[in-house]
C-alpha cells in the first residue's frame, strides 16, 4: 500500500533542472544521472515493442492474443513456471539481472514493461 | 489447521518452487556450453517439475522442495554467468568516460611550483 502510494506520488513529481554549467562554451546539465556503462536510455515504446516480441516468440503463447496489457496466467493460459521462463527470457533480452524476489512479482505485461523501463541498466 | 494458515503455507511453497525453478533454470544455462545444448536440458528440468505437479500432501511437498533445494545447491555451477554490470560481473564498478567538454587537469594546484 505504502509503496504503491509512494510510486504514485513519485510519478507526478518533476524536479526542475535549474542549475546548468557552462564548460568550454557547451552547456551541460549539472544534474547527471548515475549511470556507469551507458548514458542513453530506452524509450517506453521500444521497451514495449521488444517485450511484446519476446512474449510472442514464446512457444506456448498464441501471438494473436498478445496485447500490451495481458496477464501471463489469466489471459495467456500460462502457468507459474511458464511466467518464470518468460521473465528469464526478458532478462536475457534486456541484459538484466533481476533479483529472484522481484522477478517473482512480475506476472503481467504492463508490470514487465514498467519494471524494465525504470531499470537503469536495461539496454 | 485453519484454512487461512493452510493457504498461506501453500502460497509460500509455490513461491519457493518458482524461485527454485528460476535458479535451476539459470544454472542449467550456466552448465550448458551452447544454446542448443541448453534447450533439451531445460525441457528435462521442466519435466522434473511437471512430474510432481499434482502432489497434494503439504508435508510431502515440503520435503520435496527441501530435497530439490539441497540438490540444486549441491550441483550449483562454481563460476556462473553474471551480467557484466552486476556485482561480480566484468564491468562492475568500471568508470564511464567523462562527458564531452570536461577536461582533467593532472597537475592541479602545482602548476607554478614545478
Amino acid at each position: 500500500m505504502a509503496s504503491a502510494l509512494k510510486s504514485t506520488v513519485l510519478r507526478h513529481i518533476r524536479v526542475p533542472i535549474s542549475q546548468t554549467l557552462t564548460v568550454n562554451g557547451s552547456r551541460l546539465t549539472a544534474v547527471r544521472l548515475m549511470s556507469s556503462s551507458h548514458d542513453d536510455h530506452l524509450d517506453k515504446k521500444e521497451v514495449a515493442d521488444r517485450v511484446l516480441d519476446v512474449i510472442k516468440s514464446y512457444p506456448k503463447v498464441d501471438p494473436s492474443k498478445v496485447t500490451p496489457d495481458v496477464h501471463f496466467q489469466k489471459d495467456l493460459g500460462l502457468d507459474s513456471l511458464d511466467s518464470v521462463e518468460i521473465v528469464m527470457a526478458l532478462e536475457e533480452e534486456f541484459k538484466l539481472d533481476i533479483p529472484d524476489k522481484e522477478a517473482d512479482k512480475i506476472d503481467s505485461l504492463p508490470l514487465a514493461i514498467e519494471y524494465i523501463y525504470n531499470h537503469p541498466m536495461a539496454s | 489447521m485453519s484454512v487461512a494458515s493452510y493457504l498461506a503455507r501453500r502460497a509460500a511453497q509455490k513461491e519457493r518452487v518458482r524461485i527454485l525453478y528460476r535458479r535451476a533454470l539459470k544454472d542449467t544455462l550456466n552448465w550448458a556450453v551452447h544454446r542448443h545444448l541448453f534447450y533439451p536440458d531445460a525441457d528435462a528440468l521442466r519435466e522434473r517439475f511437471e512430474a510432481n505437479r499434482n502432489v497434494e500432501d503439504i508435508e510431502l511437498i515440503e520435503r520435496m522442495i527441501t530435497a530439490g533445494e539441497a540438490a540444486h545447491d549441491k550441483w550449483r555451477h562454481p563460476d556462473p554467468y553474471i551480467v557484466p554490470w552486476a556485482p561480480g560481473g566484468s564491468k562492475f564498478c568500471r568508470n564511464p568516460t567523462p562527458p564531452a567538454g570536461i577536461e582533467i587537469v593532472y597537475n592541479y594546484g602545482r602548476e607554478d611550483n614545478d
